[in-house]
């Protein structure tokens, strides 16, 4: 279980990282964690022509506040979102689901950037960022664009990004006061990859009652769920067991065809999505009760 | 195969620098094996899944599988060959020997290492704690129970060392 | 029943293994770390297919490129190496590389060896195959049917064994029944999968015609012969070298298509050569899966709860090849009425060969299933007639006095109290607590079960098992010996040799310690090393549960040997008479008399290198060497109504576990488990205690997570890790495991093997635990892995026929 040849090349900056890209061709790869790409190349399933590492491109990792939300670098570590105060004290939502990513040893290494411009649908982060309302910036040699989560996410491993494009940064809106988040997710094992999983965030208004919630789940469907139908339910209601228990009949409803393998059939990550919806939504609230109390 | 089809690499291994030259398909874990002979560390599946290559690399739990052993240039590497000093057992080594957390020994060296890195983090982990933070760790032999008591018995050992090391008089 | 163990100084001491402090400084040498010079390394390209012909291949690319130095398809590695040694009577021939067709997906097509292993895989991408698919049969029920494609055609069906067992009266035992007990049940296709996949390094010499063979093989020296039609080497000229071993679990018995292929390659090379398998390899084409069983089990049981015959028919999946014949199902005929005293059994059993990697052993060996069908049945008959769990097991138990007891199939238990085990794992497990708690969660909707199992672990297996299932007079193998050779050297330093490997036990303390024990030295001061076949005594090898006694036979035999002679040369010395000595501490001395003694060190040199000074008619040199034999078995009868003595040293274990059961997600958690086991006499408590932990994980394992799935074209959807899901340290609660020792009246010491009885009964106790949490929905549980979704499935299910009935 050996990669097949390829040409490696380790840019220290954006710039030159899209020029290589450029240059390289189509069958270029990017390197960033490389915890999904390197079992891809020693399974020989990937055989890029040349890997460019972004790993020393330190301009790539950096967490930073901006305007009550976060910008945060496309190399920032998993296991950094997991223990950095200040994504702790403004997106706790991130943090809780970086957690699930695997195991610590692979958290060192797996990085933001590389989970959302990998857009596996079993992974939690991409489903994070569309709880979260984030925005990606694109880099390419050419310039710049920014693409909403809503928009960058096409099909299973596959999303907006065009040959050339770099995924460079991640912009996280703050959230309103009273607001409460959670992320919960259904494995085989710890650390293994969801059966389903839901990112929720519920915003309370003056009068206790849901004010926005936001629902994204990960693993039921062939790319990261935004639960709309399901966000519209919830909106006006009181936070209450009714309220979930509509919420989770909505997403039920709103999953075509989940994906099914040897670990879950479709109709079990349904199931699941609904359970998990329910309870997510309810230790979302409790928390959004909580941050005001 | 040419010679400019190798990259070359200076790490740190166990302290000891390298300087060497390998292809970049090669991962840390066959650098570690074949080039610098550190055969300690193991390979169980080559595909992130089994946690028994799993070495330090700047003090971080990382899977030598899933690293190129170009990236590791202008690194420190720990590998199990490391955690003993002068010969002598690393506490950790002491209390999985005592507590007969090894059966056939092909995943202990990843066990070791990721118990190295928990303790540096938390000296005094609980039983869930030590349990979810070797579950990337797979073990066919042991059911993990001595594993954990291990841990434990080492942590506890640790903190003594520690304690004692500190002045007396520190604390009022 | 007790031992005089407080006489002992070393037995049953919680000993530090000797072979850890290597293995954790990692300069243990694995297979995989060894090297040689010139070596080369091979990979191994496999079948895409689960069945399909070989119309051509073209390896003139691979040959082509830098690097490689052998390109073999099966046809070409048939010219210098012959099959896959097999033990079956029936003409189902396996090559390790395969020829004209391949018959599972993962089948080895073409080898190569290269420089390095990469460029090896280089070369597989550049092989260009010519494959007529054929249709593939990829469970045993459609290879059963008519005109169903054939896996060996020259077998005209795929059902390669078929035979009823019938021991004693099991139609009038069913006749005289209030009840019959009735389940189908499924047992699941599992691997051992240690975490190091099998290796071998082989070396040919063509001047002398003899091949160096370096392998993680556990049976050394019957592989040494059984290998030598495949290499085509005469056995004599080949030597194998025990390596350490990163576990087995019977996946690792003879490693035949491993070394077959380094064979074939070292053969047309001239150079060594290291063929190593990855996890792909392992996991596609181990050819040591575990049994997949479709079993009708049927229990005649009295209107009290007495049980009085069993019968069985089962439908066994073997996969494509048949090398240890259907050992999986023989195997469980040495327990196969468990503890309980049926009188009569029946078993009924078809092997059918389908397109997946082949089944030959893994923990348990088919003794695992047998216990789960019975403990099923026995959870079945309490529930139908009323009866509880543990009071039903109760009124079937053999009684300690009913020992050895002779069971229907003419095995013999040895020893055994096995109302004195449940009482110990009742008393620590705290029943009636956990009842009262169950009842409290479910007030509170939540679902608390409790399961038990109380079933047989043999241990110390004779080779008769290997063919008694032929119907023809009794005249296959009949011995199972281990050997080890003591040595005091002449500076007194004792030498273990062993002849078998190390492959996870611990033959290194077991020796150390039982050769302490009878030479009155410390443990520490003991060598233990190993030998190649080439100077080897007889040896069969670590399985079936044989270790423990077998060395500590061994041990014991040549200490006593070795002793003989330290006597004479002491009594020499001292002017004494043998009779009056006593060996205390290293010491050789006059009883009474402790100023009058000599050291070991003073005997040995005496024996090396002071011929002149020794008893006229003792040799130089001072070593014992002794072969154990089995200590207990007898030939079947030619008409196999009775299969003679084979597995008679009999330990037994009750679990109790509790768990919680998440109904709308259906995970699993553990409350409490409790394991007793009784293994005879304890050697070394902690190491017995890890066995046995390790033996339950795996047994949850197969409970909860493990399956080899292959999909319906005989892909193999489990060929990582990402998919063949082994327990992880959060997937496994901590055990509390207790002893009973009751010691085996034909062994040394007493011991019995221990090392498969985890796995043999977790299984049975988890999945009692989780049927009793799902009894408010009347939920039976008949099949395994127990996984979350099937919980959420029979739950519902059971829902909606409840609401079926209420409407």
């Amino acid at each position: 279980m050996k990669p097949a040849r390829f040409r490696y090349f380790a840019p220290h900056t954006i710039t030159e990282a899209a020029q290589l890209l450029d240059e390289q061709g189509d069958e270029a790869r990017l390197l960033a964690g490389g915890q999904s790409l390197l079992p891809l190349l020693n399974l020989r399933l990937a055989r890029p022509s040349a890997l460019i590492d972004l790993n020393e491109i330190q301009a790539l990792a950096f967490i930073h506040p901006r305007n009550g939300g976060l910008v945060l670098g496309a190399l920032t570590r998993d296991a950094t979102l997991e223990r950095d105060p200040l994504v702790a004290a403004r997106q706790p939502l991130l943090a809780e689901a970086a957690h699930y990513v695997g195991h610590l040893a692979i958290r060192h290494r797996s990085t933001l950037g590389g989970s959302l411009a990998h857009a596996d649908p079993a992974a939690e982060l991409p489903a994070v960022m569309l709880a979260l309302d984030a925005a990606f910036t694109l880099q390419s040699s050419t310039g710049s664009r920014t693409v909403a989560a809503a928009a960058f996410f096409k099909g299973p491993f596959q999303t907006a990004l065009q040959h050339g494009e770099i995924l460079t940064e991640v912009h996280l809106p703050g959230l309103p006061p009273r607001s409460g988040s959670a992320f919960l997710e259904f494995a085989r094992r710890e650390g293994d990859y969801a059966l389903a999983g839901v990112a929720a965030v519920i915003c309370l208004a003056e009068d206790g009652t849901i004010a926005q919630a936001r629902l994204a789940l990960c693993s039921v469907a062939p790319t990261p769920l935004q639960a709309i139908a399901a966000e519209t339910v919830l909106r006006g209601r009181h936070p209450d067991n009714a309220a979930w228990q509509a919420a989770a009949e909505a997403v039920v409803d709103e999953l075509k065809e989940p994906p099914a393998d040897i670990h879950g059939s479709a109709e079990y990550r349904r199931h699941l999505a609904g359970v998990l919806t329910r309870r997510a939504l309810a230790r979302a609230a409790q928390r959004a009760e909580r941050s005001h109390s | 195969m040419m010679e400019d089809d190798f990259i070359p690499v200076r790490v740190s291994v166990n302290g000891v620098p390298h300087r060497l030259f390998v292809e970049p398909r090669r991962t840390l874990l066959d650098m570690l094996r074949e080039d610098l002979e550190l055969t300690g560390t193991n390979a169980g599946c080559e595909h992130g899944s089994c946690g028994a290559c799993t070495v330090l690399l700047d003090g971080q739990s990382v899977r030598a599988c899933l690293l190129l052993a170009v990236q590791a240039n202008g690194h420190e590497v720990m590998t199990v060959e490391g955690l003993a000093l002068h010969g002598r057992m690393h506490p950790l080594q002491e209390a999985f020997w005592e507590k007969q957390g090894l059966q056939c020994g092909f995943c202990t060296p990843g066990m070791l290492m990721t118990a190295y890195e928990l303790l540096q983090q938390n000296p005094d982990p609980g039983e869930e704690e030590i349990r979810s933070a070797l579950s990337g760790n797979l073990c066919r032999c042991t059911g993990y129970q001595h594993i954990v008591e291990a841990i434990r018995l080492a942590a506890q050992r640790l903190r003594e060392e520690a304690e004692a090391a500190t002045p007396s008089g520190t604390t009022a | 029943m007790t031992t005089t163990v407080s006489e002992r100084a070393w037995i049953g001491k919680d000993l530090k293994r000797r072979e850890d402090p290597a293995l954790l400084m990692g300069t243990v040498t694995y297979i995989n770390d060894f090297k040689i010079a010139g070596m080369l390394h091979a990979a191994v390209l496999r079948s895409p297919y689960a069945h399909a012909r070989i119309r051509a291949i073209d390896t003139s690319a691979a040959r082509a490129l830098p690097g490689v130095q052998a390109v073999l398809t099966g046809k070409e590695a048939a010219e210098v190496i012959g099959p896959v040694p097999a033990f079956c009577a029936e003409p189902v021939v396996e090559h390790a590389i395969a020829v004209e067709k391949v018959r599972y997906a993962g089948e080895a097509v073409v080898a190569v060896a290269a420089e390095s292993r990469a460029i090896a895989e280089d070369a597989l991408d550049l092989v260009e195959i010519d494959w007529e698919p054929l249709p593939a049969v990829t469970d045993a029920l459609s290879a059963m049917q008519p005109g169903a494609p054939l896996v060996h055609e020259n077998l005209g069906t795929n059902v390669v064994y078929d035979h009823v067992f019938t021991f004693g009266d099991v139609d009038g035992d069913f006749a005289q029944a209030d009840h019959v007990i009735r389940r189908r049940l499924r047992w699941p296709r599992a691997t051992a999968a240690p975490l190091e996949p099998n290796g071998a390094v082989c070396a040919y010499d063509p001047a002398r015609d003899t091949m160096e063979i370096w392998s993680n093989t556990n049976m050394l020296n019957s592989a040494s012969w059984v290998m030598s039609s495949m290499l085509k080497i005469p056995p004599h000229k080949l030597n194998f070298y025990p390596m350490y071993t990163g576990g087995s679990f019977g996946s690792k018995h003879f490693l035949a298509k491993v070394i077959g292929i380094a064979g074939a390659l070292t053969k047309v090379t001239g150079r060594p050569v290291k063929f190593m398998e990855d996890r792909l390899d392992n996991l596609m084409a181990n050819d040591s899966q575990g049994p997949e069983r479709i079993y009708d089990a049927e229990l005649a049981v009295t209107k009290d709860g007495q049980f009085l015959s069993l019968r069985l028919r089962t439908i066994d999946d073997y996969g494509a090849y048949f090398i240890f014949a259907i050992t999986g199902n023989t195997n469980m005929m040495a327990q196969i009425t468990g503890p309980y005293t049926i009188r009569s059994v029946e078993t009924g059993i078809k092997a059918v060969l389908t397109n997946k990697n082949q089944q030959t052993v893994f923990r348990g060996a088919g003794s695992d299933v047998g216990n789960w069908v019975l403990e099923r049945l026995v959870d079945a008959a309490a529930e139908q007639l009323g009866i509880d769990r543990v009071e039903i097991r109760r009124r079937n138990f053999i009684q300690p006095d009913q020992f050895p007891y002779k069971i229907p199939t003419g095995n013999v238990y040895d020893s055994g109290n096995y109302p004195g085990v449940l009482n110990l794992a009742l008393e620590h497990f705290d029943l009636d607590a956990w009842r009262q708690e169950q009842a409290r969660a479910r007030q509170e909707g939540r679902y608390l079960g409790i399961g038990l199992a109380t079933a047989q672990q043999r241990s110390t297996y004779s080779s008769t098992e290997f063919w008694f299932h032929n119907p023809a007079p009794a005249t296959g193998l009949n011995s199972t010996p281990e050997s080890v050779r003591i040595s005091v050297g002449p500076t007194g330093g004792v030498t273990v040799t062993m002849f078998s490997p190390f492959w996870g036990n611990s033959p290194e303390t077991v020796a150390a310690q039982v050769v302490a024990e009878e030479l009155g030295i410390d443990p520490r001061d003991v060598n233990v090393t190993y030998d190649s076949t080439a100077h080897a005594l007889p040896s069969a090898g670590p399985g079936g549960s044989r270790m423990t006694v077998m060395l500590a036979g061994a041990v014991h035999g040549a200490a006593a040997r070795l002793k003989e002679k330290i006597f004479k040369i002491a009594a020499h010395m001292l002017e004494a008479s043998v009779s009056d000595l006593e060996l205390v501490g290293g010491q050789v001395r006059v009883k009474g008399v402790p100023s009058s003694s000599v050291s070991l060190a003073d005997i040995g040199m005496r024996a090396y290198w002071f011929k002149l000074d020794l008893p006229p008619e003792l040799e130089s040199g001072l070593e014992g060497t002794f072969t154990y034999d089995h200590p207990y078995t007898t030939k079947p009868h030619d008409d196999r109504k009775d299969l003679g003595v084979f597995y008679p040293i009999m330990g037994h274990a009750a679990h109790l576990v509790a768990v919680e059961v998440d109904i709308e997600t259906g995970a699993v958690l553990f409350k409490k488990y409790v394991a007793v086991h009784d293994v005879g006499t304890v050697l070394n408590p902690r190491s017995l205690q890890g066995q046995i932990r390790g033996g339950i994980a795996q047994g949850i394992g197969l409970a909860l997570l493990e399956e080899v799935r292959y999909g319906p074209d005989g892909q193999n959807l489990t060929s990582t890790f990402v998919d063949y899901l082994l327990p992880s340290a959060s997937d496994v609660p901590a055990i509390e495991v207790y002893h009973q020792e009751t010691p085996s009246p034909f062994t040394a010491y007493g011991v019995k093997g221990g090392g498969e009885g985890g796995r043999m009964v977790a299984p049975p106790a988890v999945t009692s635990a989780i049927e009793d949490a799902l009894r408010p929905f009347g939920v039976s549980i008949d099949e395994m892995p127990i996984t979350p979704e099937k919980i959420v499935r029979w739950v519902k299910e059971a829902q909606s026929r409840r609401q079926g009935q209420s409407n």
